[in-house]
């Protein structure tokens, strides 16, 4: 008998999609300070690169997972991005997803029947 | 400066002009906004400039992470045969569309009815009526060149490199051009498209369809000659 299970194709990919929407269904906001929430609510742990958050913020929106509008602050055309219905589904997916696989890297990393904590 | 080196990279690389002029929004928002930072930090604006730039991230990484992803590809970039093909007939259907609704609503609004009861559609008009129905002549007639242009635009937009389909689609709607002609039925009032109709001369036919097709693909032709002479001022 054969059981298909779902593989983790890569670690790190799907991180700044899971931050970014987990920051957005707090708050509407643009590119640089989303950024700026990353680095802050991470203790700069996690720094993305700048201009990184774009092309995932375009595809998420393609996706219909955000919405965006454009508004005016001082002068300043930016635009807002935030969360949709279907984004929020996505961010609760994402979100057992990672920490799902986070306990399964810490039960590793403590060890356990066969294992000794790494230091 | 790199903005521009940036969008021809990310065009060139077939994602589409809609996401490549927001990426380019945002991003120099987002340099402005750095920028700023540095500002406040103390540096002078040469200083803040190069560091908020070197923040943003390397020209060959911002241009990467855009084209990696297949979603944000344009659809001129994933079928131009496709599009640049099939474009151009559905331009054409759709300005002959528009010129004869409104040579039909021109007929009804003016004329007191449908052609029915006209023995010719040479009929005396006068005032606005004369604006009206030119418009629709002119639409219809420049049809083609329209359809094909808007190909080229979209071409040209979309920096494509290769010929064929721009070609492919000059030639669809220079041939459908040449050989379309506006059908009215004086007894029923129906007007349409009909193509190869009773009595076309068969020469005239190619030679109209030889001068759309020259017609269409001059700009492009002038176009990319244009853009593969140096530019003096980048060198």
């Amino acid at each position: 008998m054969t059981t298909s299970r779902e593989t983790n194709p890569n670690f790190m990919n799907g991180v700044p999609e899971l931050l970014i929407l987990r920051l957005l269904a707090d708050a509407e906001m643009y590119g640089y300070e989303i950024v700026q929430a990353i680095r802050d609510r991470t203790d700069a742990v996690i720094v993305v690169g700048e201009g990184v958050v774009y092309p995932v913020l375009h595809a998420l929106e393609r996706d219909g997972a955000l919405k965006s509008r454009r508004k005016t602050v001082a002068g300043r055309s930016r635009i807002y991005y935030s969360v949709t219905k279907a984004g929020s589904r996505r961010l609760a997916a994402l979100a057992a997803q990672w920490t799902n696989l986070a306990g399964a890297v810490q039960r590793t990393l403590a060890g356990g029947e066969y294992g000794h904590v790494v230091a | 400066m790199w903005s521009h080196e940036l969008r021809e990279r990310l065009l060139r690389a077939g994602v589409a002009p809609r996401h490549v002029r927001r990426y380019l929004t945002e991003l120099r928002e987002h340099w402005a906004d750095l920028t700023a930072e540095e500002l406040r930090a103390g540096r002078n604006r040469a200083q803040a400039e190069d560091l908020a730039l070197a923040r943003l991230g390397r020209l060959d990484d911002l241009a990467r992470i855009m084209i990696e992803r297949p979603e944000l590809r344009s659809w001129t970039a994933r079928i131009p045969w496709a599009v640049l093909g099939f474009g151009p007939v559905l331009g054409l259907a759709a300005a002959w569309g528009m010129a004869l609704l409104i040579l039909w609503s021109g007929w009804n609004w003016f004329l007191g009815g449908s052609l029915k009861g006209w023995q010719t559609p040479f009929v005396p008009v006068h005032g606005f009526a004369v604006v009206y129905f030119g418009v629709g002549r002119m639409l219809y007639f420049t049809a083609p060149l329209l359809a094909g242009w808007s190909m080229i635009l979209l071409a040209r937009r979309q920096r494509i490199q290769a010929v064929w389909p721009v070609i492919l689609g000059s030639a669809v709607v220079a041939l459908l051009g040449a050989t379309g002609a506006v059908d009215v039925r004086l007894g029923s009032g129906d007007v349409g498209i009909r193509f190869f109709p009773p009595g076309l001369q068969y020469a005239d036919a190619a030679g109209h369809a030889f001068l759309l097709f020259a017609l269409v693909l001059f700009p492009y032709l002038v176009g990319r000659w244009r853009h593969s002479r140096p530019d003096p001022v980048r060198q």
